[in-house]
């Protein structure tokens, strides 16, 4: 996401008219997700890429021209055959779809501000364009406000509502809308997924570097100072010393926040699960054993909890890897909130389809 | 849990009296044990000097929960010039319980933001 605004302001700098080069649609394996874009600028700047490799990308500088030159926008089918593929890291023969569109850079500006003025609120956003005439499209903002439209009152209808699956998972992807089957390809926008991890414990502490690494946002929230210290999260975006459920009150939750409590403490435990779990953020985990969690579990019941909300609670929180440091331990806990977050078995890949 | 604690000290923790936040108090201090991480505040509301109100918010276990939830009841109706009275022994003599000597440092978190609360409140002049 801020790579992407990083290459708008940069066209904004120095391009007025450019090709949008988006890849919408991927069949086999495919290097870059749905959604990858690059700029081909009317003064001859490229800016970022749909693929990892130098054919496709040159495909597509190509089309781009013609399209800026027609002023018509195209959707560039690429069937890659093996010896391609391999060269390109589409080791299975994967086709692409790329959308191309001859676009305006201060429209392209003010859209894209829009988006990020959402994000910045803790929104997602998702753009519909309709691959039938990409001139059509519908922003919508999560909470239902809603700009442009892609031709009738039931497509935008449907699009409001499939986009709804896709900000949770917070893919972009193209579907076919409507009895005949128009294809509509989402780009999805959210804010940047963010680990909040509430006690400053040694279990924390790989926990926030790895996931710092993984490129996630991280709050540190704990009440003693003597352990929330830059030394011991080196990494760490955010250090909040306090009461952690007061805190907890303060900070957002959205389908891109992971939240693992690693106080192992009923003390933070309890009031922090009270605050954390009605805001359905996309990963609770706790640390400790079944027989512990089932104990929170039922003083939170006692409490007035619906047990509903206790559904999303996971603990022991952690893939079963074997973990047994602290680090391993981290990365047991980071790979479950991924697969949860994507919506994945976390299975073996050589026994997934 | 229930054969060390008293059944006082688990009601307050379970349902602790007087929870929450006062608009603006005229006596706030929070506290923290720097280890454990139990961390209390206590606020008060004077009118003139008696203590009309009385809270606290915090994220503790179950003994400071329960102690600072047993204060903030003791506390409603003093007179602010008598708070200072109140002892250690009267509070943990609240708990009903029998709290061991590495645990009184839990039982005695409120008392000491009430304290620290009491020594900083300077009485409007007006």
């Amino acid at each position: 996401m801020e790579e992407l605004f990083t290459d708008i302001e940069k066209l904004a700098q120095a391009e007025k008219r450019v090709a949008m080069a988006t890849l919408v649609a991927t069949r086999g394996t495919s290097p870059k997700r749905e959604g990858a874009k690059m700029w081909v600028g009317e003064e001859g700047r490229i800016f970022g890429s749909v693929t990892i490799g130098g054919c496709v990308d040159a495909r597509v500088i190509a089309e781009s021209e013609q399209a800026l030159s027609s002023s018509k926008s195209r959707l560039v089918e690429m069937r890659l055959g093996d010896e391609d593929a391999w060269e390109i890291g589409f080791s299975c023969a994967g086709d692409l779809d790329v959308l191309i569109e001859p676009v305006d850079v201060p429209n392209l500006i003010e859209l894209y501000r829009t988006i990020r003025s959402a994000v910045d609120q803790g929104k997602r956003a998702v753009i519909a364009t309709s691959l039938r005439d990409s001139s059509r499209k519908l922003l919508i903002v999560e909470g239902g406000d809603t700009s442009g439209s892609l031709g009738t009152p039931d497509l935008d209808r449907d699009a409001q509502i499939a986009s709804l699956k896709l900000m949770k998972r917070r893919a972009s992807g193209t579907i076919s809308l409507g009895p005949d089957s128009t294809p509509v390809f989402f780009e999805t926008h959210g804010p940047p997924p963010t680990l909040i991890v509430f006690g400053a414990s040694h279990v924390a502490m790989p926990l926030v570097s790895l996931a710092h690494d993984l490129g996630l946002k991280t709050i540190v929230v704990d009440g003693r100072p003597r352990f929330a210290t830059r030394e011991r999260f080196p990494d760490v975006d955010q250090l909040l010393i306090g009461i952690p459920s007061e805190i907890a009150e303060t900070l957002v939750y959205t389908s891109s926040t992971f939240v693992v409590l690693t106080a192992h403490d009923y003390k933070y435990d309890l009031p922090v699960l009270k605050v954390v779990l009605p805001a359905r953020p996309a990963y609770v985990g706790l640390l400790g054993s079944k027989r512990r969690g089932k104990a929170i579990k039922e003083f939170l019941v006692e409490g007035g909890m619906d047990s509903e909300l206790l559904d999303q609670l996971h603990v022991p929180t952690g893939l079963d890897i074997g973990a047994d440091t602290a680090s391993e331990i981290a990365l047991s806990i980071l790979a479950e909130a991924v697969a949860i977050k994507s919506g994945r078995s976390a299975a073996f890949l050589r026994e997934t389809k | 849990m229930a054969a060390l604690y008293s059944a006082t000290l688990l009601d307050h923790f379970r349902h602790p009296r007087n929870y929450g936040i006062l608009p603006e108090p005229d006596i706030s201090n929070e506290q923290y044990n720097p280890l454990c991480g139990d961390r209390i505040r206590i606020e008060l509301k004077l009118d003139r000097s008696t203590v009309s109100a009385a809270r606290f918010k915090g994220d503790g276990c179950a003994i400071s929960t329960a102690a600072a939830s047993l204060l903030t009841e003791l506390l409603i109706g003093q007179n602010v010039a008598d708070l200072s009275r109140i002892s250690d022994a009267q509070l943990i003599s609240a708990l009903e319980s029998n709290i061991q000597p590495a645990r009184l440092q839990c039982a005695l978190l409120p008392l000491h933001a009430l304290r620290e609360g009491i020594k900083n409140y300077a009485p409007d002049p007006s």
